[in-house]
């Protein structure tokens, strides 16, 4: 029985890595084959070379400098998405959670209301006041409509992080003399630093998976993310996959790492994200 | 709605946000009831008001609305067409064709990410030396981008020196070199949303481990004791204890896979053989132009997917208690 057990429990877990690593190892094994030497019938890359990685990060060019490009606006973009996210939920999620004031309660379930929209309900009427705005092909189009697809999740996590603390040393500092904002910045921030973290990394990596809104909010090179760029490339016949495949593991080295090295943060923010 | 929020003004915003209520503690009492610190809340949540009305609540409206005008910038002006716009969608072969496709995403979707979500749960139930580490590399495909998770599985699926057809050819289950993609629209579809399950599957575990864990161990030693073999009791205790999890992991897995852009624009690129609702959303509108037909097909899918959200959750979710 116990035996049956361990051999079950070997099993799953062999499956579970075989899962989820398996497409992520064939794409870095491709992007270390030369295009020559790309083939099924070998599982590990016979001569080894990281020339694709060389011509896409030093060598100069359209294409190279495309990814690079690429890559800095997807870092810019998901950079200023989250920060101005995490700030604005963590200021009206400790509104919500702890003061008292009309009109909190419909703006509370307005907030919660859009979380029930698809995203895509809104990706025309977004670039049609964006286009009237002037602000597509600009970064600041790209993070205000990131920044209103992460708000809301962002504060009701927060909110019912703020909700669950406790409040007995928040009142005693009111009751000191110290002002909200005060008790905010020194009691309930450090004491809300694991949420806060969970979320940031959940924003940012929500923003790195975005698609089609900046498809659609960036139509050249000046602020299209990695992943509209990578897109556009494997249409290209020209573009070969071991190449290809370099490029695409630059676009996931970043959130394959934030996982491995967060997962606890994030496992705990998608939970608090998803009871609702 | 401009002014709050490009990064840098929202440097300029905190300071201006801090000084009213800095004032309050020296010239009010504790807690401060003054002035100040009433319109602090207002404060606090101004700017997610905004962005919530000006870039959730309006936009969603001009959807809502404009599904019912003829939105384009080739046949001006914008002008009121009654259902116009949703009778042109309906003749439209390709988007007919889509909502089969996506019927077909969404059934593979839900199914596959749940049983799989399930049995992932299952494997991580109870701690084990390492349970940890495979946490992190289960939500690995969780984390990365949609897009380059295609460009990931075309490099599977790949005709020629793709690993699914080695594997295969070396087993000899088909020839080396078969197509997989673009061929069959069955099998397409079923490949294409192998990859989402790839990426949903994640959070379906976490979730339906998550009501799990909240089952007391005592129930299973109870069960083993009057003689319940571990298979019997996961299909009488732990599945029917763990289906408020299972409940929003069907949930959230139905809405993204009704909603799925990423994986078969990659994969299948414009061909109508695999192409999902929201494809087309994106083909009308920003290819044809044609806002009104694209504003009514996502006011359909819209609505399609808070029907069926409510549906599942009013057939799968039932509280437990302990």
């Amino acid at each position: 029985m116990r035996q049956r057990g361990n051999l079950a429990r070997s099993v799953g877990f062999a499956l579970v890595l075989i899962w989820s690593l398996v497409p992520i190892y064939w794409s870095l094994k491709t992007s270390l084959e030369t295009e020559a030497n790309a083939s099924a019938q070998n599982y590990v890359p016979l001569h080894p070379t990281l020339g694709n990685y060389a011509a896409l990060l030093t060598r100069s060019g359209d294409l190279p400098g495309q990814i690079r490009r690429a890559a800095l606006n997807m870092v810019i973009e998901c950079g200023a998405a989250t920060i101005v996210t995490v700030v604005l939920a963590t200021l009206a999620a400790y509104a919500f959670a702890r003061m008292k004031f009309r009109g909190s309660q419909t703006l509370f379930y307005a907030v919660l209301a859009t979380m029930a929209f698809p995203a895509y309900t809104t990706l025309i009427p977004l670039y049609r006041i964006m286009s009237d705005f002037q602000l597509v092909n600009t970064y600041t189009g790209i993070v205000l409509v990131y920044v209103s697809g992460f708000l809301p999740l962002a504060t009701w996590v927060l909110h019912n992080y703020f909700v669950n603390m406790p409040i007995g040393l928040e009142e005693a500092a009111l009751i000191d003399g110290a002002s909200r904002l005060r008790v905010l910045r020194y009691i309930v921030l450090p004491l809300a630093m694991p949420g806060i973290i969970s979320v940031a990394l959940i924003t940012f990596l929500f923003a790195w998976a975005q698609f089609l809104f900046p498809l659609v909010l960036s139509t050249d090179s000046s602020t299209q993310p990695l992943t509209v760029v990578i897109a556009a490339l494997q249409g290209r016949h020209v573009v070969p996959s071991t190449l290809l495949n370099a490029a695409g593991v630059l676009a996931i080295a970043v959130p394959a790492l934030l996982a491995l090295a967060f997962n606890r943060y994030i496992v705990n923010g998608l939970l608090a994200g998803s009871n609702r | 709605m401009v002014k709050a929020s490009s990064p840098p003004d929202e440097k300029n915003a905190a300071p201006a946000a801090t000084s009213p209520a800095r004032r309050a503690p020296a010239s009010r009492p504790p807690g401060g009831r003054g002035h100040a610190a009433k319109s602090l809340p207002y404060l606090l949540v101004a700017p997610l008001a905004v962005f919530i009305i000006g870039l959730a609540l309006v936009p969603a409206a001009f959807t809502i609305i404009e599904s019912f005008y003829r939105v384009n910038p080739l046949d001006p002006p914008t002008r009121f067409d009654g259902l116009g716009n949703f009778r042109r969608l309906f003749a439209n072969s390709a988007v007919l064709t889509s909502f089969g496709n996506t019927a077909g995403y969404v059934i593979v979707g839900v199914v596959l990410s749940t049983v799989l979500g399930i049995f992932f749960a299952v494997v991580l139930r109870r701690p084990f030396r390492g349970r940890g580490l495979l946490i992190a590399v289960l939500i690995l495909p969780w984390a990365l981008p949609g897009v380059v998770e295609g460009i990931l599985w075309t490099g599977i699926y790949d005709a020629n020196t793709g690993l699914m057809n080695g594997v295969l050819s070396s087993l000899h289950l088909a020839s080396h070199g078969s197509v997989l993609l673009g061929d069959n629209r069955w099998l397409t579809i079923f490949l294409i949303e192998l990859v989402q399950v790839w990426q949903i599957t994640p959070l379906s575990t976490l979730l339906v481990l998550a009501s799990m864990q909240l089952m007391p161990e005592e129930l299973f030693e109870a069960a083993a004791i009057d003689g319940c073999g571990s298979w019997q009791s996961f299909w009488r205790i732990t599945l029917p204890l763990a289906r408020p999890g299972i409940a929003v992991a069907v949930v959230q897995a139905l809405i993204v896979t009704l909603n799925v852009f990423d994986q078969p624009y990659v994969l299948n690129g414009a061909a109508t053989t695999g192409s999902s609702i929201t494809e087309q959303t994106y083909f009308i509108s920003f290819q044809n132009l044609d806002f009104g037909g694209g504003y009514a097909l996502s006011l359909l899918i819209t609505l399609i997917t808070l029907i069926v959200s409510l549906v599942v959750v009013r057939a799968v979710y039932r509280r437990v208690d302990y």
